[in-house]
C-alpha cells in the first residue's frame, strides 16, 4: 500500500519532470572564488559561496546565504572592501516544479554615501566615507514584479580598527554593536543583514590547483594551508520562515515525515550588471542597458571545478532554462576530477588523490570510471522496476547511454536533487549485493527542475552543533553512521540520522564540501547505497580498506580559521585589520 | 642664469598650454579604481640600475593583493587595458615625449580542464604587444610582437614536473626566458612579481594608527610588473649619454616618470560570458607618479577624479599639497594630539623665530617682496608666484614643488652645509637637482647622478633624506658647500628606487624635513649650537613602522623578486588502493646480437589479461612492439619476447605495459640496452631549447658536466643511474658540450645545439 502510494508519487514527479523538460524557464547556480576568467575582473559582483541550512537555534526557521568579494584583505584601506553599486545581488528559491521562473527572489541593490570628502581615511571623527546602505526587494512572482521590504537598509562599517571603530577620533561604538545594529526585519517579517564577514569558507587554494596536489588535514608531510584564513568577504544572510518557504505555507509540525518531498527548496544566488559600461574623464563610471547575469552559485565548487574553462564564463551568464543548463550535463556525467581518480587515466599523476579509486569493478560487475557503462549495463533489466531508474519514473535521465557512467549519481546530486527511492536510499537493510532493494532512506531532497542549485529538504532537523555526532562531512557522515552505528544500522526505518541537515542536503557553514565533492567524484555515494569498492569480496565487512581510505580522506583544512556565532547572522564578525592574528594562506 | 630664465619661459609656456599627462602610487587608493585591480596602477618605480649604470630602469606595478594561490584562475594582466609608461624629458614639449605602451593578449591551450597548467598546457597564457611613441603619442611604433608573460609561479607540479606541467628547471628559468629586447633596443620584462612595496596599511589607514613593528599589508602578495631598462642617451632629450653630463646634477638630464592604465570607454558585456565588446575611445582610469599621492594627499571626494586627470587640469589639485590633510595630524593646534602615532613629526612653527608652515599660515610668504629673495628659486622674476602664491599655503615652497615640478639646484634648496647660520636663502652645498617645470604628479629623476652600490653600507632606503643628513653631518661631505656625489642622491624623491622607505619619506618631508634640510630648523632650535635638535632628530628617527620589503630583491634585471609560489614544501601521497597491482618481480633486457631479449617475471596477476611491450629511443616517446597474453594463476609466471629491430648504433629504451582485464595499466621500470657501445649517458632532446635530460644507467656517481665551445663550464651535476637535468633557457643558440667524468677521468662527450 505504502509502495503503491510511493509510486503514484513519483509517476507524478516523472511527468513533472517531463514538464520541466519541455519548459523549465528559471536560472539555476554554483561556488566560487575567481573561479572563471571573466568574474575574476570582477570581484565586487563575485559570488564566491551560497549556503542554506536549518537554522540551529530555531526549527522553524531557514537560513540563506550569499557571500561575495573574494579574498578581502582586513587591512585593505584607504578604501575598504564593500558592496558595490550598479550591481543587484539576488538569493533566489525555487520551491515548486509547476512553476517555470524563480518562486521567490531577493534582490538587494546598495548605495554609498560620503560623509566628509575632505579626508583620506575612511572614518574620521565620527564620519564615515563610502557609508553603505541597502534596499531589499522580494519578489513571490518570478521576478516580474518587485515589492520593498527593507527601505534603507544599514551595512556596518569595515572593522578598520580601535581608532576607526571605538574611538572618539573614529565611530565611539564597538564593531559587534554596529553588527548587531544593522539586522534588519523585513516587513515581510524575514530578519536579514547584509555587511563584511569573515570568509566562512575554507580550502587549500594552493594544494588544489598545483595540478591536484591535496595536503589532508593531519599528514605528517606537508600541512595543509587554508588559503583563505584571514580573509572577510561581504555576506548577505536573510532568515526565513520555513512557512515562507515552503510552497503551500506549511510550518515544520505539518511535515509528513523528515523527508517529506513537499519541503524541498532550491537555492541559489547571483549578481547582475547592466550591459553597457561607460567611463567618463572626470573619473566617474555610469552603467545602462539590459541586466546580465554575471555571476552565479548553488552548488558549491561547480565552476570551480567541474566546468572546464571554456565554459566558465558562460556557465556564470547561463539562465538556466533546461535547455541551457544541459549543456553543462557532461561535465557531471563523466568529470574532469574522475581522471584523477582512475589509474586508466592520470591518477598515476596525482598521487595526493591515491586514497580516492573510483569502483571499477564494483560487485564485479560495475565500472563507474569515465566513459565506461556504470549501471547502464542494467539497462532493461526487470530489476530496476519501481526504483528511480525505472524509465516509467525519469525517463532516461539517470541511465542515458552506455558512456554516461556518473549521470547515476554527481548528475542528480547537482541537478534534480536525490528522491528517496532505492537506489538512493543505504545499503543498510538491503540484502547483500542488492543495491537495488529498498534500504534504509537518508536523503530526499529531489525537485526535479533541472539547474544547478543547493536543494534543502526543510523538514531534516538541525544536528545539534555541539552534539559529538555533529560533522563537517555532512550526508556522507549521515551514511557512515545510517552503516554502522548501531543506534542507527539496526533496520531499514527511516530515522534521523546526524547530520542529514548538511550538504548536500543544503550547506551549512561548517560543511567541508570540497573533501564531500571529492569524496563523491571518488563514488562515496555510490559506496554507500551498497554499489562497494572493488576490493569488496561479496561478503564480510564492505567497509573495507578502499572505503576506509575514501573515508579517511580530506582536501586540506576540514574547518573554518574561526568560530561562528552560534545565532543570526552566524557568520562570524570580520577580522580586525589593525591587528587580527595572521595565519599563512599559502 | 640664463639658463634659469629660459626654464622660466618653459614654465610660464607649460602654466598656458600644459598638456602633459601625469601621475600617483597606490593600492586601491580611489573609490571607483578599488573596484577595478587589473587596472590599478599600485607603484612606478625610476632609477639608475646599479647593475648596468649606463641604463635608466623604469617599473609599472598593477593588480594589488595578489595571492599566490589565487587559482583557478591565476591573475594575470587585462586585455582591453592599455597599460602606459610615460617619460617626459623635455620641457619645451606639450606632451609625453616617449610612451611605452604594453596591450596583452591570453589563449587558453586547453580549454577542457579547470586547472591553469596541465599536461604541458597553459591556460589563460599571456603575450603582449609594445609599442613606443617619440611623439606625445601621435604615432605608435610596435617594438615588441608576442612578448611572452610568465605562468604563474603555482607550485613544483605544475611549472617543474615535466609532463603533467610545465617542465622547466625552475620559475627564475621561465623569468629568463621571458626577458624580450624590443627592436629600439630596450630590454622589457612583463609578469607576476613579489610585490616590492611595503606600508603598515592596518596601522595607517585606522585614522593614522602608525605604530613601530608594524605589519607590512603587502607582505607575500605578489603584483604584476613592467619593467624597462633604457639606455640614458634614448630617455635623454637631446641623445646624449652620461659622459656628455656637466655634473651630477646637470639640469639637462632630468627625466619625469609617470604610468596609467586606460580602459575603453564603453564596455558592453555579453549576455552569454563572451568577452565583452568595447567602443574604439580609450579613458584613463588609473595613474601614478608620486607614491602616494593619490592615497594620502587627494581626500577622497577627488580621488577618481585624480585618476582619470590627463591634460592641463593638475592645478585643482594643488591645494592639497600647499596644505596637505596629513599636516593636520602634525600640528598640534589642529589634530596632532588625536594621532599619537605620529607625535614625533611636528612642523615647524616658528622656524628661525619667524617661520610657520602649518597649514593656513604664512610659511616664507613672510618674505614676499625682501630682496633677499633674488636669485633664489623664490624670486618671482625666476619662477612667479608659484613657490609664494599666497599667505595661506605653506608647503607650496617644498610640497607642492616636490610633487609637481622637481626642485632645482639653487637656493633655498640647498643643504644648510656652507650656509652662514640662519641665512636658508644663502647658497649651501647642492644635493637635488630633478627640476623640469611641467606642472605634473611625476617621478623626477636627474640620470646623471650615479647609483648607490646596494650593497654599500651608506646604502639606505631613507633616499634623499639620508643624502642631507650625510650632507649635514657627516665628515666626508659636510666640510663646505661644494657639489660632491653623496651616497643616495639617487634615492626617492630624485626618482624611486625598489628600496626607498617612501611612506617614512613623505611622513618626514609632511613634517618639515625638507625645510630643516635647507636651514629652516625646527622650533626647538636655539639660533646656535647644532642645529641637529631633538625635534629633528626625532623626525629623522621616525618610520612609518616597516622600513623594507618583505623578501630581497634581484641585483639585476628585471630587479623585481619572483613571485611568492602557491604551492611550497614536499608533495604529500596517499595511501594506495588495497587492490594488489602485478608485481614484476625481475625485468631485464640483454643484446642478443643484433636483437634484443626481453625476460620479465610477475606475481599476483589477479584480473591480469596481458602486456604491451613497448620501445623508445628517448624523450619518453614509447611505441608498442608486440602483446603478450597473460597467463595467470600460478605463483609466479615467466614471459619473454624477442625484439628483433632494435635501432643499431642507438640507445633502445624498453618498459612493459601490464593491462588489466578492466583496461587498467601499470609500467614497469625501464631498461635500457645500448647498440653505441661507447655511450654512458645519453642526452635528449637534442636539439634542445629549455633543457636537457642527461640519462646514465651508469651505476658509479658520473660527474655530468656543461660546457661552451669555449671551454667555459656552465654547470655540473652528479647522476648515479638516473636523470639529470640542465636549464638551458637562458643560454645563446648554439653548440654547447656535454661531458661525463667517473673519479676525474673523462669517459665520454657529447655535442648539443641550443636552438
Amino acid at each position: 500500500m505504502g509502495r503503491k502510494v510511493t509510486k503514484l508519487r513519483y509517476r507524478k514527479f516523472c511527468f513533472l519532470l517531463q514538464f520541466a523538460v519541455l519548459a523549465i524557464n528559471f536560472q539555476v547556480h554554483a561556488s566560487s572564488h575567481r573561479e572563471a576568467p571573466l568574474i575574476s575582473k570582477d570581484p565586487l559582483a563575485d559570488n564566491t559561496d551560497v549556503y542554506a541550512f536549518k537554522s540551529p537555534d530555531d526549527p522553524n526557521m531557514i537560513t540563506l546565504i550569499a557571500n561575495y568579494i573574494p579574498f578581502e584583505l582586513p587591512e585593505g584601506g584607504p578604501n575598504y572592501f564593500n558592496f558595490g553599486t550598479g550591481i543587484r545581488y539576488e538569493i533566489h528559491v525555487k520551491n515548486k516544479t509547476t512553476t517555470t521562473g524563480d518562486d521567490i527572489t531577493y534582490r538587494f541593490t546598495f548605495t554609498s554615501v560620503i560623509q566628509d570628502s575632505t579626508t583620506f581615511f575612511n572614518i574620521r571623527l565620527g564620519a564615515q566615507n563610502l557609508k553603505t546602505v541597502y534596499k531589499l526587494e522580494k519578489s513571490t512572482d518570478g521576478g516580474t514584479s518587485f515589492t520593498t521590504i527593507v527601505a534603507v537598509g544599514t551595512v556596518p562599517p569595515p572593522n578598520i580598527g580601535p581608532r576607526s571603530i571605538e574611538q572618539g577620533v573614529g565611530l565611539n561604538s564597538n564593531y559587534n554593536t554596529l553588527m548587531t545594529n544593522a539586522v534588519m526585519t523585513a516587513t515581510s517579517g524575514e530578519k536579514v543583514f547584509a555587511g563584511p564577514a569573515d570568509d566562512p569558507f575554507f580550502v587549500d587554494l594552493a594544494g588544489a590547483f598545483d595540478i591536484g596536489a591535496f595536503r589532508p588535514e593531519g599528514n605528517t608531510t606537508n600541512a595543509p594551508k587554508d588559503g583563505l584564513a584571514r580573509y572577510n568577504v561581504h555576506s548577505i544572510c536573510i532568515q526565513v520562515p520555513v512557512s515562507m518557504l515552503q510552497k503551500d505555507g506549511k510550518t515544520v509540525s505539518q511535515a509528513s515525515t523528515i523527508l517529506d518531498p513537499d519541503f524541498v527548496i532550491g537555492v541559489w544566488a547571483s549578481a547582475s550588471r547592466q550591459q553597457i559600461r561607460t567611463l567618463a574623464t572626470d573619473g566617474t563610471a555610469s552603467y545602462s542597458g539590459n541586466w546580465v547575469q554575471v555571476s552565479r552559485l548553488g552548488m558549491p565548487l561547480t565552476n570551480e571545478a567541474v566546468i572546464p574553462i571554456g565554459s566558465k564564463d558562460k556557465w556564470n551568464t547561463v539562465h538556466a532554462n533546461s535547455s541551457s543548463e544541459n549543456q553543462f550535463d557532461k561535465y557531471f556525467k563523466n568529470p574532469e576530477l574522475a581522471l584523477y581518480m582512475d589509474v586508466s587515466k592520470f591518477a598515476g599523476a596525482v598521487p595526493s588523490l591515491n586514497a580516492l579509486r573510483i569502483q571499477g569493478n564494483s560487485l564485479g560487475s560495475f565500472d563507474f570510471r569515465n566513459g565506461r557503462k556504470g549501471l547502464y549495463v542494467l539497462k532493461g533489466n526487470p530489476a530496476l522496476t519501481g526504483t528511480a531508474l525505472d524509465p516509467a519514473l525519469y525517463g532516461n535521465y539517470l541511465l542515458p547511454d552506455s558512456v554516461s557512467p556518473r549521470a547515476v549519481d554527481l548528475l542528480p546530486i547537482f541537478q534534480t536533487g536525490v528522491p528517496n527511492l532505492s537506489p538512493y536510499q543505504l545499503a543498510t537493510g538491503k540484502p547483500a549485493n542488492s543495491p537495488l532493494s529498498a534500504g534504509k532512506p537518508f536523503i530526499n531532497n529531489f525537485l526535479p527542475t533541472f539547474g544547478d542549485m543547493l536543494r534543502l529538504n526543510m523538514a531534516v532537523p538541525a544536528t545539534d552543533r555541539t552534539s559529538t555526532d555533529f560533522s563537517s562531512l555532512g550526508l556522507v557522515k549521515a551514511a557512515v553512521l545510517g552503516l554502522t552505528d548501531s543506534r542507527f544500522n539496526a533496520d531499514a526505518s527511516l530515522q534521523f540520522i546526524p547530520n542529514m541537515d548538511g550538504f548536500p542536503n543544503g550547506r551549512r557553514l561548517e560543511d567541508d564540501v570540497t573533501t564531500i565533492e571529492l569524496q563523491a567524484v571518488g563514488g562515496v555515494v555510490l559506496a554507500a547505497v551498497g554499489l562497494w569498492y572493488d576490493d569488496y569480496n561479496g561478503s564480510g565487512s564492505p567497509v573495507t580498506q578502499d572505503l576506509q581510505n575514501v573515508l579517511a580522506f580530506s582536501a586540506g583544512p576540514t574547518k573554518n580559521d574561526t568560530t561562528f556565532k552560534t545565532s543570526f547572522p552566524y557568520v562570524q564578525t570580520p577580522w580586525r585589520g589593525y591587528d587580527y592574528t595572521v595565519k599563512p594562506r599559502f | 642664469m640664463k639658463r634659469i630664465l629660459n626654464l622660466t619661459i618653459a614654465v610660464l609656456i607649460c602654466m598656458i598650454l600644459n598638456q602633459t599627462v601625469v601621475m600617483a602610487s597606490s593600492h586601491r587608493e580611489a573609490p571607483l579604481i578599488s573596484n577595478d585591480p587589473l587596472a590599478d596602477n599600485t607603484d612606478v618605480y625610476a632609477f639608475r640600475s646599479p647593475c648596468d649604470t649606463n641604463k635608466i630602469v623604469l617599473i609599472a606595478n598593477y593588480i594589488p593583493f595578489e595571492h599566490p594561490a589565487g587559482g583557478p584562475n591565476y591573475y594575470t594582466f587585462g586585455t582591453n587595458i592599455r597599460y602606459e609608461i610615460h617619460v617626459k624629458n623635455n620641457a619645451a614639449t606639450m606632451g609625453d615625449d616617449i610612451i611605452y605602451r604594453f596591450t596583452f593578449q591570453t589563449t587558453n591551450e586547453d580549454s577542457t580542464t579547470f586547472f591553469n597548467i596541465r599536461l604541458g598546457k597553459e591556460n589563460l597564457k599571456t603575450t603582449y604587444t609594445l609599442e613606443r611613441s617619440m611623439n606625445g603619442g601621435a604615432t605608435f611604433t610596435t617594438i615588441i610582437t608576442g612578448g611572452r608573460v610568465p605562468p604563474p609561479n603555482i607550485g613544483p607540479r605544475s611549472i617543474e614536473t615535466a609532463g603533467l606541467g610545465l617542465g622547466y628547471a625552475n620559475y627564475d628559468s621561465l623569468i629568463n626566458a621571458s626577458v624580450n629586447i624590443a627592436s629600439t633596443g630596450e630590454k622589457v620584462f612583463a609578469g607576476p612579481a613579489d610585490d616590492p612595496f611595503f606600508v603598515d596599511l592596518g596601522g595607517a589607514f585606522d585614522v593614522g594608527g602608525f605604530r613601530t613593528n608594524g605589519r607590512d599589508g603587502l607582505a607575500k602578495f605578489n603584483c604584476h610588473s613592467i619593467v624597462v631598462e633604457v639606455p640614458v642617451s634614448t630617455l635623454q632629450k637631446s641623445g646624449k649619454n652620461l659622459t656628455q653630463a656637466t655634473s651630477i646634477l646637470d639640469p639637462e638630464f632630468v627625466i619625469g616618470v609617470y604610468a596609467t592604465a586606460s580602459r575603453p570607454q564603453i564596455t558592453t558585456f555579453d549576455s552569454t560570458g563572451g568577452q565583452p565588446t568595447n567602443n574604439s575611445t580609450w579613458v584613463q582610469v588609473s595613474r601614478l607618479g608620486m607614491p602616494l599621492t593619490n592615497e594620502a594627499v587627494i581626500p577622497i571626494g577627488y580621488k577618481d577624479k585624480w585618476n582619470a586627470t590627463t591634460t592641463g587640469s593638475e592645478g585643482v589639485f594643488d591645494k592639497y599639497f600647499k596644505n596637505p590633510e596629513l599636516a593636520l595630524y602634525m600640528d598640534d593646534s589642529q589634530y596632532g594630539t588625536a594621532v599619537p602615532g605620529l607625535a614625533a613629526l611636528r612642523i615647524q612653527t616658528n622656524s628661525l623665530g619667524a617661520f610657520d608652515f602649518r597649514n593656513g599660515k604664512k610659511g616664507l610668504y613672510v618674505l614676499k617682496g625682501n630682496p633677499a629673495l633674488v636669485g633664489t628659486a623664490l624670486d618671482p622674476a625666476l619662477y612667479g608666484n608659484y613657490l609664494l602664491p599666497d599667505s595661506v599655503s605653506p608647503r607650496a615652497v617644498d610640497l607642492l614643488p616636490i610633487f609637481q615640478t622637481g626642485v632645482p639646484n639653487l637656493p633655498p634648496y640647498q643643504l644648510a652645509t656652507g650656509k652662514p647660520a640662519n641665512s636658508p636663502l644663502s647658497v649651501g652645498k647642492p644635493f637635488i637637482n630633478n627640476f623640469l617645470p611641467t606642472f605634473g604628479d611625476m617621478l623626477r629623476l636627474n640620470m646623471a647622478v650615479p647609483p648607490t652600490p646596494r650593497g654599500y653600507a651608506d646604502f639606505s632606503s631613507l633616499g634623499l633624506v639620508q643624502a642631507a643628513v650625510l650632507g649635514l653631518t657627516d665628515p666626508r661631505y659636510n666640510f663646505d658647500a661644494s657639489l660632491q656625489n653623496i651616497p643616495n642622491m639617487d634615492g626617492f624623491p630624485n626618482g624611486r628606487r625598489l628600496e626607498d622607505d617612501v611612506t617614512t619619506i613623505e611622513l618626514q618631508a609632511v613634517g618639515g624635513v625638507v625645510l630643516a634640510a635647507v636651514g629652516l630648523w625646527y622650533d626647538d632650535y636655539p639660533g646656535t649650537g647644532s642645529p641637529v635638535t631633538p625635534q629633528l632628530l626625532n623626525v629623522l628617527n621616525f618610520n612609518a613602522g616597516i622600513t623594507h620589503n618583505d623578501t630581497t630583491l634581484k641585483s639585476c634585471f628585471p630587479y623585481v623578486q619572483a613571485p611568492w609560489r602557491g604551492y611550497n614544501g614536499a608533495a604529500y601521497v596517499g595511501p594506495m588502493s588495497t587492490t594488489v597491482p602485478v608485481t614484476f618481480l625481475d625485468f631485464t633486457a640483454t643484446k642478443a646480437g643484433q636483437q634484443v631479449q626481453l625476460n620479465w617475471q610477475v606475481t599476483n596477476e589477479i584480473n591480469n589479461d596481458h602486456y604491451d611491450i613497448e620501445t623508445s629511443l628517448g624523450g619518453g616517446i614509447f611505441t608498442k612492439i608486440g602483446t603478450v597474453a597473460a597467463i595467470r594463476g600460478g605463483n609466479v609466471n615467466n614471459y619473454q619476447l624477442l625484439h628483433t629491430t632494435p635501432a643499431l648504433g642507438k640507445a633502445n629504451y624498453y618498459r612493459i605495459k601490464q593491462v588489466d582485464v578492466d583496461g587498467r595499466f601499470a609500467y614497469s621500470p625501464i631498461r635500457l640496452v645500448n647498440f653505441s657501445s661507447g655511450n654512458i649517458f645519453t642526452v635528449t632532446p637534442n636539439p634542445a631549447t629549455n633543457y636537457i635530460n642527461v640519462y646514465s644507467d651508469y651505476k658509479k656517481d658520473l660527474d655530468i658536466s656543461l660546457y661552451d665551445v669555449m671551454g667555459k663550464k656552465l654547470g655540473h651535476k652528479i647522476t648515479n643511474n638516473g636523470t639529470v637535468i640542465f636549464d638551458i633557457s637562458a643560454l645563446a643558440k648554439g653548440i654547447y658540450v656535454v661531458v661525463a667524468e667517473n673519479d676525474g677521468i673523462r669517459i665520454q662527450t657529447s655535442r648539443i645545439l641550443k636552438q
